[in-house]
């Protein structure tokens, strides 16, 4: 067996390291995520007026920024049973729609393609064959003119004449792994770049309703403040634009780049390559015409697409055996090995600041792949149609997607969902405006809320489930605890030695070079991995909010 | 990088100020074995005669360089890179020796209370209070013992001065007659004085510390107070042992003596040229092949030039001009007529030197023949003589004659020695002439018509700024980056982004504007960011969120500022860099190893120190933030902390703080880390910095919290668009209320624009989309030090509020 590490995991937020062990045959037998990062962002919340939560658990992430934002607040109106106007929800909606689109075109593009495009291949690109290509993937190519290609080429053969790259320095260039023609490569190239503009096009649309992006500040307890916003007929005209924009973006481009993708990597995607142990799940959310919903919730275990569990609350639990808390919630940092690496030896080392969390026992994968999966398989008609083109003009199946591609499949036709139907979600807005309801908050007298209360949100996130839970105790924080997205994928084992989605999507996948495991950062980069989210202190007692305490030394083991 | 200077001259407080501009985080330690601040030894006489005091004739040293007086310099340890003083050791990386030199004495005069040299302060202090009621007599012939004999004779106090000259000549060997003549009669129309030639002491009665008698050849003196100004030698003696010497120090045409070892000045000299240094602009030459060598990339070779004296007694004014190649033998033509002499030193028909005596010639040209070998004919020179009406010279190291400094004064309305340096740098060079120069000024003011004032001293000033920051723009083009990318990329990739000309131009306005430069600046911003790709940049995230990242990739003017994204140098950056694992290892190192002082190192995010940093490790071996932060910044020409977190440890350092979390500037322990605050921070500030370390080689101007003025500067309340209903009492009450609806002042829902700074109100955010007060929440005071204990809530501000 040999060790492969890599650290740092760049191309994604936060700190990740991987460690995959190889057969002689250069195949993965097993596989070690850990999160290198712990700040105890829950830790700083107690104690704090519940008010406040907020903009303080909004600096979990500067790339899902708005979403623990929105989801803290939401977990103390959930304490406080504070209904919210119907105005306020759907302007958090927007927000977080434009911000599902922006962040999976950057996540694609910007932090995953390049493990599927070589850079320096699309240098040997004919423009017209380019052209020529562009057009199988879709009816109308995104800015496809020979002119365009021509142009990305130059600019490409700019970048690239010195050899040296900046950002692009020292990518694993030429590997045998990367499958696209060069036209294939250069047509992707150039949404890449497209998509650079495009990206900050889009957090205009952010900004509109959050006053800024990263870190929106226009959620509070109760609604929303950019009140003047929304009666601003501009504004909202700003906003529909914006994602005008970001559908011809979508649909013609990102979109068509996945089902190129899909031709190009089919073997891999056939072969199940990247693929997890099959347990999704999904809270659902994001309602609209009073009885529709974008995303349904449920449960699926082992691929098994035919029966659908509701999804119960009740059944997480979080283990820390494998993570550097003790059973009491306390850091127990046990160190690394002394040349580095991970303490791994033994069934009960630890080895990762994320904690383990699990449904119903088990390890679970959430995110886009897991939403399509549950609202499919809940027959979800919003949905079903975009999933159905998408598998016929690729000839896949289902199941399929389970997959390092597939995963990015997903997202795409999330993306082109989602900008079908967030017109809904301001229509119905306009609605409200035009009957003269233009409340956005609701009002409470702080002093007359009860002192002790807990509460949890639930949201559908990008990256997937993410959950806060309060407990409020004399109007203060008592305790905080948070579930992340990245906390359920990245999980290390638990003491079952049960894998986390990370490493049991490493496990079979063969590695070609050693030195360039190009194949592990294209399985890891296909979740989008947000580390800054991930790591939370251990809650001991599941959901029910338990009282830990850290101490700021180490219990050396 | 410590710079130590040994020695508190000319040359050592041009070269430490010459250094600290160039590199503004290098250590510059000057050692000085003086009791005073360095000051002009060339305005020494105006310490005998009281007319300045030791203040006024101070040398301007950069407040930034670390200065240690009565530290005489008796031993190096090459080995252990260390030097001694009798009571203190000084380690350094760079060592420049400028101990300038020691005056000549015929016998020890240490223990003689009525003897003097004339080199230092305190000479010029023991002479002042030993001549009263002495006899003074001054044993030399060259400038310093004329000009010291000039000023007292000068002096009520002083009754007799004899001069002891040991040859026939005064001033220099290869004058004329003629010449000597006029300068002895300068001095002996005053009866006071006497001059004695061929004399020398023979001599003397020393009894209790004084010279009661003293013998020359030819006179007898009681009780006199004797002045030595009989030449100088190196002040070498404490390195002979360790350094190679003749002369003096022997270095290279860089001034290096051994790998970190260079010497200048008085006590240098020269090896391939045989040169020691007498002059001013000699030593100033030579410190500046010092910096270049040292701190440039472009090392330049010292080339002795044509040297231009002075000496001024009374109405008498001599001139001399040297060539560096003036030695013997020579023809000399000698023009003479009443008061007035020129000679022409002569050598196959080229001017080696030239000695005017109340002459009129044109200095300059003389020195431009000279330093150009031109062959001359000697009535070009002798036309020369006449054919110029420029007055006086009043500057000889300027060659600035009294008509035309007038010229300067009326054309440019100059109103004071201060606006002078924009046009002219008369009176500025050796500052022997200074007093004429500004009684010029001053005596031309009523000639000046501000009607017809062309350009301000101001405006000079600013072309004058924008001239050099344009030279320094200009050097990084010659740095090879990693990035290897040019202007005429940048242009390419300009149309493949369709960014317009004008487009472009806005934008380098706007950033022009957020720096709050003048706006001649802008094409210097403009040639800065074609040349941004030359600065290896990298970008650490330590405990973050990515937050400042983001805020970075989505900038305000997305194609252009994207592009320069792409285009910047940016190495190393997580978040971006196809790179990972080994290899990403392997790009760092190559950075910090092969662009070592080159690269700028960002970090966004807090530094933990608890649990010995190890709540964050990054890389294959596992190092803690703080080590692969420490290893980082070592090398880096500039250390910026971007966002909060990396300000002062952010949310990250919130109470309780359980990871112990601090600030890069704190956890480095350094006082020169540029602070970008902000929760993120705008962009734009990030960008401004980077140009503006390229275009002033500095630090921009900070506050207090080392942040960059012009973005911190404005505090939000006074800048907010809401400010009006501020001022109308109109404020709104609750979330959503009419005022919410109409815009209302925040002020009571807990906005902290008053306690904050930043340019947000004019910036904004996402391509100026909005900000937090336009999407009525108002400002929780991100980029102030510890806000999210303070100010991070919806609350009005009480200080009980806190946390």
């Amino acid at each position: 067996m040999k060790k492969i590490v890599i650290d740092p995991v760049t191309r994604i937020e936060g700190h990740l390291r991987v460690e995959v062990e190889v057969d002689e045959g250069g195949v993965v037998r097993e596989a070690y995520a850990s999160g290198g990062l712990f700040r105890g962002i829950e830790i700083i919340l107690k104690n704090r007026d519940p008010r406040d939560a907020g903009l303080l658990a909004g600096r979990i992430c500067g790339v899902c920024t708005n979403s623990h934002f929105r989801a803290a607040v939401s977990s103390v109106e959930d304490a406080y049973g504070i209904e919210l106007p119907k105005n306020a929800q759907i302007i958090r909606d927007l927000i977080a729609m434009a911000l599902f689109i922006q962040d999976h075109v950057v996540h694609f593009y910007h932090l995953h393609s390049l493990d599927f495009v070589d850079v320096t291949s699309a240098l040997q690109a004919d423009a017209a064959l380019a052209l020529e290509e562009a057009k199988k993937y879709a009816k109308n190519p995104y800015a496809s003119s020979l002119s365009h290609y021509e142009a990305v080429l130059l600019k490409l053969q700019n970048f690239v004449k010195a050899g040296r790259l900046g950002p692009f320095a020292y990518g694993y260039w030429g590997h045998s792994a990367y499958k696209l023609t060069p036209e294939q490569n250069l047509i992707i190239i150039s949404h890449y770049l497209e998509a650079l503009k495009f990206q900050t096009e889009l957090s205009k649309a952010v900004a509109i309703f959050g006053g800024k992006t990263p870190h929106p500040q226009s959620i509070v307890v109760g609604g929303v403040t950019s009140v003047a916003d929304m009666l601003n007929p501009q504004r909202l005209n700003d906003y529909i634009f914006s994602i005008k924009e970001a559908k011809e973006f979508v649909d013609n481009a990102y979109l068509s780049d996945m089902k190129l993708l899909a031709a190009a990597y089919r073997d891999e995607i056939k072969a199940g390559t990247g693929r997890g142990a099959g347990n999704f799940f999904s809270v659902g959310g994001y309602a609209f015409d009073a009885t529709q919903q974008l995303f349904s919730s449920g449960v699926v275990y082992g691929h098994d697409f035919s029966k659908v569990e509701e999804f119960d609350e009740s059944k997480i639990t979080e283990e820390v055996d494998r993570a550097w808390y003790s059973a009491d919630g306390e850091v127990c940092y046990t160190d690394l090995n002394d040349d580095g690496t991970l303490k791994t030896a033994k069934s009960d080392d630890k080895y990762s600041w994320i904690k383990a969390p699990r449904y119903n026992g088990e390890a679970m994968e959430c995110g886009p792949l897991a939403r399509v999966f549950v609202s499919y398989a809940k027959s979800n008609e919003l949905i079903k149609p975009f999933v159905d083109e998408f598998l016929k003009d690729t000839d896949l199946e289902l199941t399929d997607l389970s997959s390092s591609v597939g995963r990015n499949a997903a997202r795409a036709i999330e993306s082109a969902y989602i900008c079908e139907y967030v017109f809904k979600l301001v229509s119905d807005l306009l609605q409200n405006i035009k009957h003269d309801d233009t409340q956005t908050w609701a009002k409470y007298e702080f002093e007359k809320l009860p002192h002790c209360a807990k509460g949890r949100a639930f949201f559908e996130v990008p990256r997937g489930v993410l959950s806060h839970f309060v407990s409020i105790k004399d109007q203060k924080i008592e305790n905080y605890s948070v579930i992340a997205p990245t906390t359920w994928n990245a999980s290390p084992k638990d003491r079952f030695g049960k894998r986390g989605a990370y490493e049991q999507a490493l496990i079979g996948i063969k590695i070609k070079d050693t030195a360039k495991p190009l194949e592990v950062l294209r399985v890891i980069h296909s979740f989008d991995p947000c580390l800054a989210c991930a790591v939370h202190v251990i809650d001991a007692k599941g959901v029910e909010l338990g009282n830990y305490k850290i101490k700021s030394v180490s219990c050396m083991v | 990088m410590r710079l130590l200077i040994v020695g508190g001259g000319i040359a050592a407080v041009y070269l430490a100020n010459r250094a600290k501009k160039i590199d503004a985080l290098l250590d510059v330690v000057m050692l000085s074995d003086e009791a005073y601040a360095p000051y002009d030894r060339i305005h020494l006489c105006s310490l005998v005669d009281e007319s300045a005091t030791l203040q006024k004739i101070s040398l301007h040293l950069d407040p930034r360089v670390h200065l240690e007086l009565n530290q005489k310099i008796i031993k190096i340890d090459k080995e252990k890179k260390r030097v001694f003083s009798k009571d203190a050791m000084f380690h350094y990386d760079k060592l420049v020796i400028a101990t300038g030199s020691l005056p000549n004495t015929p016998f020890d005069i240490s223990k003689i209370k009525n003897a003097a040299v004339f080199r230092s302060a305190d000479d010029a202090k023991s002479i002042k209070e030993g001549i009263k009621g002495r006899e003074v007599v001054v044993v030399g012939a060259g400038p310093i013992a004329l000009e010291l004999l000039e000023r007292l004779g000068k002096m009520e106090s002083v009754h007799k001065v004899t001069l002891l000259v040991r040859s026939n000549f005064l001033y220099d060997k290869n004058l004329s007659h003629e010449s000597i003549k006029l300068i002895e009669n300068s001095y002996t129309k005053d009866k006071k004085m006497t001059i004695s030639y061929e004399d020398e002491i023979i001599d003397i009665v020393v009894e209790d510390g004084e010279i009661k008698r003293l013998k020359s050849k030819k006179l007898e003196i009681e009780n006199p107070f004797v002045v030595f100004g009989i030449g100088i030698k190196p002040n070498i003696d404490s390195f002979r042992d360790v350094l190679e010497c003749n002369r003096g120090i022997l270095t290279n045409l860089f001034m290096q003596c051994e790998d970190d070892i260079y010497a200048i000045g008085e006590c240098a000299e020269v090896r391939e040229l045989g040169f020691v240094a007498g002059h001013v602009e000699a030593c100033v030459d030579e410190a500046e092949c010092t910096v270049a060598h040292l701190l440039l990339q472009e090392p330049k070779e010292f080339v002795r030039k044509t040297t231009v004296d002075m000496l001024k007694v009374g109405e008498f004014n001599l001139v001399d001009v040297i060539s560096a190649k003036f030695s013997n033998p020579y023809e000399k033509v000698t023009v003479s007529a009443e008061n007035c002499v020129d000679e022409y030193f002569l050598r196959e028909k080229k001017l080696l030197r030239y000695v005017g005596i109340n002459s009129n010639t044109d200095i300059a040209f003389m020195q431009t023949i000279m330093q150009n070998e031109s062959e001359v004919a000697i009535d070009e020179l002798y036309k020369n003589r006449v054919a110029k009406d420029r007055g006086k010279l009043v500057c000889s190291c300027t060659s600035s004659y009294h008509n035309d400094l007038v010229d300067i004064v009326v054309k440019n309305g100059v109103g004071s020695f201060a606006d002078l340096a924009h046009f002219s740098q008369a009176g500025r060079v050796c500052g022997r002439c200074r007093g004429e120069v500004v009684k010029i000024i001053e005596g031309s003011q009523h000639l000046i018509d501000f009607g017809k004032v062309k350009k301000s001293a101001q405006d000079v000033e600013i072309e004058k700024k924008v001239e050099e920051a344009k030279k320094r723009v200009e050097r990084y083009n010659k740095l090879h980056p990693k990035n290897q990318l040019d202007a005429s990329n940048l242009e390419a990739a300009m149309q493949s982004f369709d960014i317009k000309k004008d487009e472009v131009n806005r934008w380098i306005s706007m950033v022009s504007a957020n720096m709050q430069l003048h706006p001649k600046f802008e094409e210097v911003v403009q040639s800065g960011v074609k040349v941004l790709n030359k600065v290896p940049i990298i970008w650490l995230e330590l405990a973050d969120c990515s937050g400042n990242s983001e805020a970075f990739i989505k900038s305000a003017n997305p194609s252009i500022e994207d592009l320069i994204f792409d285009y910047i140098s940016l190495d190393y950056h997580e978040l971006l860099m196809s790179a990972s694992g080994d290899a990403s290892e392997s790009a760092l190192e190559d950075i910090i190893k092969n662009q070592k002082g080159e690269y700028v190192l960002i970090v966004e995010g807090a530094v933990p120190l608890g649990l010995d940093g190890k709540y964050l490790r990054i890389g294959r071996q596992g190092e803690t933030g703080i080590e692969l932060l420490r290893r980082c910044a070592k090398d880096a020409a500039l250390v910026v902390a971007v966002g909060s977190c990396a300000f002062d440890g952010g949310v990250v350092a919130a109470a309780p703080n359980p990871t112990g979390a601090v600030g890069v500037a704190e956890a480095l322990g350094r006082d020169d880390v540029i602070n970008i605050s902000g929760c993120p921070t705008n962009p734009i500030n990030i960008v401004g910095t980077l140009l503006y370390f390229m275009m002033f080689e500095e630090m921009p101007p900070l506050d207090e919290f080392n942040r960059p003025l012009w973005a911190y500067e404005g505090r939000i309340h006074d800048n907010c668009e809401r400010r009006g209903h501020f001022e109308a009492g109109e404020f709104v009450k609750e979330w959503g209320d009419e005022g919410a609806k109409k815009g209302w002042c925040l002020f009571e829902m807990g906005c902290k624009g008053a306690y904050a700074n930043a340019s947000c109100p004019s910036m904004k955010f996402n391509k100026g989309t909005s900000w937090p007060v336009q999407a009525g929440h108002g400002c929780m005071a991100c980029t102030e030090r510890g806000f999210f204990d303070k100010y991070a809530n919806e609350r009005v501000y009480h200080e009980k509020n806190s946390h």
